[in-house]
């Protein structure tokens, strides 16, 4: 029996998301689309173009402290004492604070809630379907710290020097206790256990999918490909140091956060509850954000101390990390191990897939989100009957992982996309012949894979063709004689992928109409995505007005009441879907509004293209004349006309694509170029091509970065991390990177009004597998090459050269 | 403390500040001038680029007290009389900018990079001149975009070779 890891009823018709199609009509047929569709340029830039961004850190507050906090030098350690006699000495300290001090005001934990509960998530367990156990998260740790960087004290002074001096003079008496990094060390029976509560660092053990059936049929292949991957662990670098000031009003008692995050009203509802107070009483302010990619979705001990300490001292306190700080302590990503086989058939086709998956969390369990995203996800753009996946995540001293951009999607393409790769070469297929034979066909759409994730809609065999034309792949043959010709090892990399958006399920928008123009708030938190030009556009074209007309306010929780944030590609989907309720219901409020007001009757009254009528009357008024009439009309309206509209959708989207690039490595020194990096990208409905580009870019860079040159690396004899700046950790750069080829193709999703699937990760969700498949390509005449990422020039010379030796 | 003179963005300006203040610090908390940057500890990421008498320094790295009596321009002097200059426009019209915090250094060091480098600008010297510079969310496609756009505009089309055309399908 086939057990899904989803939790719905599946009727897998042609038309089974024709119900949800019928509840959320659109107010106007897409050819009526004036700005959507359009490179509308950014609302956000005017302002950050000239300096007038208002990120957490360029917000002050009179009489403001500063905090810096005492951090572990240690892996793992039993903090026996810490004395803050001689800190408190210092000049222009004003306090010191430990994990004891927080206990004794009654401070909770942060709630991370980290299992993925969406009813399309896959259901993460513990060992035989027990509760996942989470370590405790207090802000700061009063037995001992996990991971080196884990804040154990805060010092707040009357500058930020002398918090940091401060913060030198503060001694902490630690007992150091064996330690593990490795992701696979850790779950090793005699490991050193993090948790007393857990017999070892195992967490998370689950087996999804049909086992028998899988069985059968790896019994029966003619072949069985296998390969163990590891994508390491990397950070989000946003080029924003996370930042946080706390303001306290004893008048209201109410709390005030400036902070950066991927949603202002999550954070509201952690930090209340850290600080056991009702949520009206904390009030979150994120509006400009330098970057999040994920790795910012999930709240700072620092948020919570600050707004503490604020209440404490009666002045407001103000955090920003250090860059090296950064590195050590942003939530960090990646990190999970695959070990999977293919098993295939005698004309290539293939049968079954097996994975076993292992994610590393780090200390604290913040997300179980990298794990679980990519286990719907394992047979990747092909048609695979059967398939289990064994699922674990393990503690270890390290810190924290949580979904990086486009979370454990790149794992999971990496390891199908570097197996079909092996499989071809082994078996003595074209690669992309061996492709082709599997790939999902757009008559089997919608799709159920082999573990129950439903794709809504793609037309994977075009993405690939039309790929292979844009990277000029019929050339290559020819340009790699060239690079022979000079010395040169020249390498095509080529792979698909399709992925999945999810997110949190609801989201609400107040939609109103003003004399002056059209507001929109609602809760999603852009870091550089352009949702105030996105929405807008949105919100001008199901109106019928102006892209001018409409603005988009995020970010403060007083105005945002509720709202997902932005994570999992979600926001426009989910944005569009509730703006587009939000129309309708508003449409209906405007006709009730001009009835009343001409006194005609309601039913005689039509809405079209921006214009309200009536064959009742002659007047024919547009959405401005209507808020007046509105104001004339009652007082409620004085501040316009107002919607407020909550929506709820669970069903999954799948962008999909293809991405190939080329290199060319220099076999003296095994330095490697980049020179070409072509990509096709399904993101369904397209609001704004020139945005969704610029997201591909961004994610292009952030995915190679992974397969060239990032990695927290930690030093297997310290413990300690070794990335600590800049110069230690390799950033993708103006000088490492090419321009790039992207072409977007719109399949339109059943699943939501405007048929948006997501745009943000698709850059990022291939590149790791498509740099390994070229410098694999590069190599070949060395054999079939065994290079880890980060691919550094080293690895990639001693490659060639023992493949020379052999 | 020592009494600092500078003139910042055309203004004279007299400060009594403690001698190691930086000169990004002092921009940003002295006189809240909070477009300039600071994102990194080591003189890498250039988000805190100013000109310093038309040059282009790392401000995070620079002590208030070296510019003493010097001119300092940043993002904020950079439009004249209303106007955005042509690299802030090229920015956007390119979008050279996601979340916007690499920007005001981005601008500052490219409008000094095409206002001074002697022959023509390519992409290639784009991308090296402008290697101390870090983005984490364009993966600077569109920012060497942006600049030669700008340098296009202000030196004419002779000084300038573009890129060849990236998209496949776009831009409307
Ligand atoms: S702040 Fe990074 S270089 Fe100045
Ligand atoms: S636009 Fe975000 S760092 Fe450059």
């Amino acid at each position: 029996m086939l057990a899904s890891l989803w939790n719905l009823v599946d009727h897998n018709t042609k038309d089974q998301f024709a119900p949800l199609q019928e509840r959320i009509k659109l107010s106007l047929p897409p050819q009526k689309f004036k700005s959507v569709g359009k490179p509308v340029r950014r609302n956000e830039d005017e302002r950050l173009i000239t300096g007038r961004g208002r990120f957490t850190d360029d917000f002050s507050l009179p009489g403001q402290v500063f905090a810096v906090m005492v951090r572990s030098p240690h892996p793992h350690a039993t903090i026996k004492g810490i004395d803050v006699s001689a800190a408190l000495e210092m000049d222009g300290v004003l306090g010191v604070y430990t994990g004891a001090d927080l206990a004794a005001d009654g401070l909770g934990q942060i709630a991370h809630n980290p299992v993925p509960s969406t009813k399309y998530d896959v259901k993460l367990t513990g060992r035989g379907g027990t509760p996942v156990y989470i370590g405790e998260h207090y802000l700061l740790p009063m037995d001992r710290v996990r991971h080196v960087g884990e804040a154990v004290a805060m010092v707040v002074a009357e500058t930020r020097q002398q918090a940091q001096a401060g913060a030198e003079a503060v001694m902490v008496d630690y007992d150091p206790l064996p330690w593990v990094a490795d992701t696979t060390a850790a779950t090793a029976p005699d490991a050193p256990r993090l948790w007393d509560a857990l017999p070892d660092n195992v967490l998370v053990d689950s087996i999804f999918g049909d086992v028998k059936n899988t069985d059968t049929a790896f019994a029966g292949a003619a072949h069985v490909v296998s390969m163990r991957t590891h994508l390491g662990r990397v950070t989000g670098v946003p080029l924003e140091p996370r930042a946080a000031l706390g303001d306290y009003d004893a008048k209201t008692g109410r709390y005030t956060l400036y902070a950066g995050s991927g949603g202002a009203v999550r954070q509201k509802h952690e930090m209340s509850s850290v600080l056991g107070v009702t949520p009206d009483k904390m009030r979150v302010i994120s509006f400009d954000v330098g970057g999040n990619f994920g790795t910012r979705n999930r709240a700072f001990i620092e948020f919570g101390l600050v707004v503490w300490a604020a209440k404490k001292l009666g002045r407001p306190v103000k955090f920003r990390a250090d860059r090296s700080e950064s590195f050590l302590t942003d939530y960090q990503g990646r990190d999970l191990v695959t070990e999977v086989s293919l098993a295939i058939d005698a004309n290539g086709k293939f049968l079954a897939l097996r994975a076993h998956n292992l994610s590393n969390v780090g200390a604290r369990c913040v997300s179980l989100s990298p794990l679980s995203k990519g286990s719907g996800l394992i047979t990747g753009s092909y048609d695979i009957p059967y398939a289990t996946l064994h699922s674990r995540a393990v503690y270890s001293n390290t810190m924290s992982t949580q979904a990086y951009r486009s979370s454990g999607r790149p794992e999971v393409t990496f390891a199908i996309e570097r197996l079909i790769d092996k499989a071809a070469r082994e078996l003595g297929y074209d690669r992309i012949a061996l492709r082709r034979r599997n790939l999902v066909k757009p008559s089997q759409m919608p799709y159920t894979n082999a573990v129950g994730s439903k794709y809504d809609s793609g037309e994977y065999e075009k993405n690939m063709d039309r790929l292979l034309e844009i990277g000029d792949f019929a050339g290559a043959k020819k340009r790699k004689e060239e690079a022979k010709a000079r010395g040169k090892l020249l390498g095509i990399g080529f792979a698909n992928y399709v992925e999945s958006s999810i997110g949190t399920p609801k989201e609400r928008a107040d939609l109103i109409v003003r004399p002056g123009g059209v507001e929109v708030v609602i809760g999603t938190q852009p870091a550089g995505q352009g949702h105030e030009t996105s929405f807008a556009q949105v919100t001008a074209d199901l109106l019928g007005i102006a892209f001018e007309k409409v603005k988009i306010t995020l970010g403060d929780t007083d105005v945002v009441s509720a709202g997902g944030g932005t994570h999992s590609g979600r926001s426009m989907r989910h944005a569009s879907a509730v703006i587009s309720l939000a129309v309708t219901d508003m449409i209906a409020k405007g006709k009730a509004i001009m009835a009343a007001s001409l006194n005609i009757d309601p039913a005689s009254v039509e809405f079209d293209d921006g214009c309200f009528r009536s064959t009742a009357s002659n007047r024919t008024i547009d959405w401005f004349d209507l808020a007046r009439l509105a104001i004339a009309l009652s007082p409620d309206h004085a501040d316009g006309v107002k919607v407020r509209r909550d929506n709820e959708m669970h069903t999954p989207v799948f962008p999909n694509g293809s991405c190939m690039c080329e290199i060319e490595i220099d076999p003296q020194t095994g330095g490697l170029e980049l020179l070409r990096y072509a990509t096709v990208d399904d993101v369904g409905r397209c609001i704004n091509p020139m945005i969704v580009h610029g997201q591909t870019h961004g994610g292009i860079a952030q995915g190679v970065g992974q397969a060239l040159w990032e990695g927290c690396v930690i030093d297997p004899e310290s413990g300690q991390p070794l990335a600590a700046a800049f110069t230690d950790y390799g950033m993708p750069r103006f000088d490492n990177m090419p321009s790039f080829v992207t072409e977007i193709a719109e399949v339109i999703s059943p699943t939501n009004p405007l048929g948006v699937k997501a745009g943000g990760e698709g850059g990022t969700t291939p590149a790791p597998a498509v740099i390994m498949s070229a410098i694999e390509d590069a190599l070949l005449d060395y054999g079939p090459p065994d290079v880890s990422m980060p691919a550094t020039p080293l690895k990639i010379w001693t490659a060639i050269h023992k493949g020379k030796s052999a | 403390m020592s009494r600092i003179a500078m003139k910042v963005n055309g203004a004279d300006i007299t400060k009594d500040v403690a001698d190691p203040t930086l000169l990004s610090e002092f921009l940003r908390e002295h006189l809240g001038l909070t477009g300039t940057h600071v994102g990194c500890d080591t003189t890498q990421c250039g988000c805190c680029v100013v000109h310093l008498d038309g040059v282009s320094v790392k401000s995070c790295t620079v002590l208030v007290g070296q510019a003493a009596g010097h001119a300092v321009t940043t993002i904020e002097g950079l439009a004249e009389g209303g106007q955005l200059h042509p690299v802030q426009k090229a920015f956007r019209e390119c979008h050279g900018l996601q979340c916007g915090f690499c920007t005001p250094g981005m601008i500052m060091a490219a409008t000094e990079l095409i206002a001074t480098y002697p022959g023509t600008l390519n992409e290639h010297v784009v991308r090296e001149e402008m290697e101390g510079n870090l983005c984490r969310c364009t993966g600077y496609h569109n920012i060497v975009r942006a600049i030669l756009t700008a340098a296009e505009e202000m030196l004419g089309p002779d000084r300038v070779v573009q890129p060849a055309s990236d998209h496949a399908k776009t831009e409307g």
